[in-house]
């Protein structure tokens, strides 16, 4: 118990230490006080998830309080804004440029007006579900469905990575389907709670969602209204094959490789499959100190070198993915060009 | 009763801890239960699962139940779903009766916290798959229901009313959020304004800036006197007893239902829950015309209803991972800190941690009943400071509670100056405030459920033809409004009445 308790004052006093600015703090790299604002208000999703395990490696790492602040995406913007000596960064997903590409208000192009971060993880387990009971047992059955003339809703958020996952259906049909992509249509929705609520009601034939948030619901009895089944996980194969082999739940990671690609096709341009990985980066303000940087980029990698970080991500089903500041701007640069491709075609 | 002695001394000390500081947050104007929650949330990290949720349930009854002090002492509700405390509550502090009506709604939080945690314990898979038949057109027309209250709440009907829509169209101003699926567009606001406007007014400085500002503003206006150095006096023979509540099991029962019911629909909110008791306290009374001048029977349909919600809001969190309100938003941070899924089958697959969860609720229901009964005697003499120590007070902490609310925001302390002098003014003018903020709170609630309805069934007629729950909602609904209007005009020709 005490144990218990020494752990738990000890936390108690490094948040609490997080309302005092230490002078000297600004003679180092980094302030002894780092805050990680993210593009999520929840506190239940993975963007936190991945934050909190990164925060808390981070802090032990440099001896700092590094505190996760979710706040939503335009206030998670505006803050680094203010923070050129790298007091507050941020961390996010592809929806922070995903949602520029989509032109959606709130959302700059990060790739001019702030400067690409690390990427730290990567969640392999965006997905799409429908109902147990529902006539489509698969993508190709739902691709079908459009192409003969059957309207499909589905539920995302709009300007999101799941958004993206519709955009790719919809692509898909009208390189099966010439003309007939206009049967499938988005439901707006916005919280799992929502979407997860229209697949009950009846009100979409396929929903976003993801393996850790709905893996129970594929396990209920197919006449349970909850119960729901997978047919796509919009990973890349050879990320999702870096998971833990025993998956998440009851449901292991090779029942979960008959959802990605290549065994579920949803084509880009009839040869290629449609793919996506959601990587978690760091973004930081444009004019950020370079030893601020550095410092993250160092720690980062002496903490992935150490290799104890791996196991917590991948406990959560997460797959470890660091890259320095540096390759990560080149990379995700080239990646958002690929998106932007997609989402310019369909539009 | 195997849990209760399975786990150590911590355990308890962490629940009693989580309670005394849930209190404090939910008792200062601006803090909330959601945010003790937050704050706290990240020191979880360095507990296990159950000393995690130990803190985080004590912090969530507490800082529910700590709203009833600042709402029934000085007016100013502690959080949102304690707007209807200060209707009767702050009435009786202005008769002398602070304590009494701090007890009582000690009392009803006690009881509406147990109430739901038995629902919870007993009825939670069942409950939830009928929560599901719920969708946007049910959760609408509940929230219309909720709305009815502004019948029963304005001394004149269309001025009522019309406050009511004006905060209703006041909660619209800003993007219309993608993030609750809607198209990202600003509205009401010009350009030029959208820097402070994006995401509209928050509510905690409208709320506090009307309750309290308001109040604060209308005695600086009457200037320093002899009034402003004195105080209220505590009345000696109006003390707490527990004969009050004689006649109450109903009123009791009733709201603790509603708040339990409301918090088991997601989205649908605590403030509802409270308005909602609160209305029906009101319709079902034999003499409405009492409520609202310090009436016993809305602070026990308030408090019971607001801590009904804690047990209610968990049964979607534990039996499909979907939390019922902003406040269990927060805490399935904690699961997912510690990599365990929340879904329809989390009970039957974590039998330990929902047992240790139950145990952890009533206890901290039990801890939040014997901090406070025993603290209030000396907390309700905070109104025996004169006003012109008190007001400054008061004030200070609205304007740190505002710009704590959204990490440091100065634009929400303006905001709160903002609503102070439109109450201010707003009273003069005969504006209705109560109904003004209720319009406000359920707002966008009631925009988002209407246009899902209609993106989802694309026809008005949905709203009666959905479902056998929708029809008998209606019939709330109508009953609810014709009773009001029927009260009202009974009131009045007893009024015209006794002036003959």
């Amino acid at each position: 118990m005490n144990r218990l308790v020494l752990k738990f004052v000890a936390s108690t006093l490094a948040a609490s230490s997080l309302l005092a600015t230490p002078a000297a703090a600004e003679q180092k790299a980094l302030a002894d006080n780092l805050r990680i604002v993210i593009g999520s208000t929840s506190t239940g999703g993975d963007t936190y998830q991945v934050s909190a395990i990164v925060a808390e490696a981070l802090s032990k790492k440099l001896g700092i309080n590094a505190k996760v602040d979710p706040v939503g995406p335009t206030a998670a913007l505006q803050a680094i804004s203010k923070s050129a000596d790298g007091s507050t960064v941020m961390l996010f997903h592809d929806q922070s440029y995903v949602g520029n590409l989509y032109g959606v208000r709130g959302f700059p192009d990060i790739f001019k007006e702030y400067k690409i971060g690390p990427t730290v993880a990567i969640n392999p387990g965006d997905a799409f579900l429908v109902p147990a009971k529902s006539p489509y047992k698969n993508m190709e059955d739902v691709i079908q469905a459009a192409g003969h003339d059957k309207r499909i809703r589905v539920a995302i958020q709009p300007g999101g990575v799941s958004a993206l996952g519709y955009t790719a259906l919809k692509n898909a049909v009208e390189v099966r389907f010439p003309g007939k992509e206009g049967n499938v249509v988005p439901v707006n929705t916005g919280s799992q709670a929502d979407k997860n609520q229209l697949l009950f009601d009846g009100n979409a034939d396929l929903i976003n969602g993801s393996v850790q948030a709905n893996e129970q619901y594929t396990r209920l009895p197919a006449d349970d209204q909850k119960a729901m089944r997978f047919v796509w996980i919009t990973a890349r194969q050879q990320t999702l094959q870096q998971a833990d082999p025993e998956g998440l739940g009851q449901t292991s990671r090779e029942q979960l490789l008959n959802y990605a690609t290549p065994a579920v096709s949803v084509t880009l341009d009839g040869k290629k499959n449609f793919a996506f990985d959601k990587e978690f980066f760091f973004i930081y303000n444009a004019d950020i100190k370079p030893e601020a940087v550095a410092a993250i980029d160092k720690a980062l990698a002496d903490i992935y070198a150490e290799g104890a970080i791996q196991g917590t991500l991948k406990k959560s089903f997460f797959i470890p993915n660091f890259m320095p500041a540096k390759d990560a701007q080149t990379y995700l640069k080239d990646k958002a060009d690929e998106t932007r491709k997609l989402i310019d075609k369909i539009k | 009763m195997e849990a209760l002695f399975s786990l150590d001394l911590s355990y308890y000390l962490l629940v009693s801890l989580g309670v005394l500081i849930g209190i404090i947050f939910g008792a200062i104007p601006g803090m909330t239960a959601t945010m003790a929650v937050a704050v706290c949330l990240p020191m979880t990290y360095a507990l296990d699962l159950n000393h995690g949720l130990a803190l985080l349930l004590g912090l969530y009854v507490g800082g529910i139940s700590g709203g009833l002090v600042p709402a029934i002492l000085i007016n100013i509700p502690g959080t949102p779903s304690s707007i209807t405390t200060t209707f009767d509550g702050y009435p009786m502090t202005l008769k002398g009766e602070p304590e009494k009506a701090l007890k009582i709604g000690i009392v009803s939080s006690l009881v509406g916290g147990l109430f739901s945690a038995a629902v919870l314990y007993y009825f939670a898979p069942t409950l939830a798959d009928w929560a599901i038949k719920f969708s946007y057109v049910e959760k609408f027309l509940i929230i219309l229901f909720a709305l009815t209250v502004i019948a029963s709440l304005c001394t004149r009907l269309l001025v009522g009313i019309f406050s009511g829509v004006l905060g209703v169209w006041v909660s619209l101003f800003g993007v219309y959020d993608m993030a609750k699926g809607g198209n990202g567009e600003l509205r009401i606001v010009p350009e030029v304004l959208s820097v402070f406007l994006e995401n509209g007014f928050s509510l905690l400085p409208v709320l506090i800036g009307l309750f309290g500002l308001t109040v604060i503003f209308g005695e600086a206006e009457k200037g320093v006197h002899d009034e402003a150095t004195t105080s209220v006096k505590l009345s000696k023979d109006k003390r707490f007893s527990w004969s009050v509540f004689k006649g109450q099991t109903i009123n009791l029962l009733r709201s603790s239902t509603i708040g339990t019911f409301i918090g088991l629909l997601p989205g649908v909110g605590g403030s509802a829950a409270s308005v909602l008791a609160y209305s029906q306290a009101k319709n079902f009374s034999d003499d409405p015309s009492k409520f609202g001048t310090g009436h016993p029977d809305g602070v026990i349909a308030s408090e019971s209803s607001n801590n009904g919600l804690t047990g209610g809001a968990l049964i979607p969190l534990l039996s499909l991972g979907i939390p019922g309100d902003s406040t269990t938003a927060v805490l399935i941070g904690a699961f997912t800190l510690q990599g365990i899924q929340v879904g329809p089958l989390f009970i039957a697959e974590h039998t330990d941690v929902w047992n240790t969860m139950m145990l952890g609720l009533v206890v901290a229901n039990l801890i939040m009943f014997a901090i406070m009964y025993y603290a209030i005697r000396h907390i309700s003499k905070v109104i025996m400071i004169p006003k012109y120590l008190l007001y400054p007070g008061i004030m200070m902490m609205c304007v740190v509670g505002a710009y704590a609310i959204n990490s440091g925001i100065m634009f929400d302390v303006w905001t709160l100056f903002l609503f102070g002098l439109i109450g201010w003014i707003g009273v003069k003018l005969g504006l209705e405030i109560a109904p003004f903020i209720i319009g406000f709170i359920l707002g966008p609630s009631a925009e988002v459920y209407f246009v899902k309805s209609l993106e989802s069934f694309g026809t008005l007629a949905i709203f009666f033809t959905k479902s056998p729950i929708a029809l008998f909602l209606w019939g709330l609904i109508a009953l609810s409004v014709g009773y009001s209007v029927y009260s009202t005009m009974k009131a009045k020709r007893a009024s015209a009445k006794d002036t003959v």
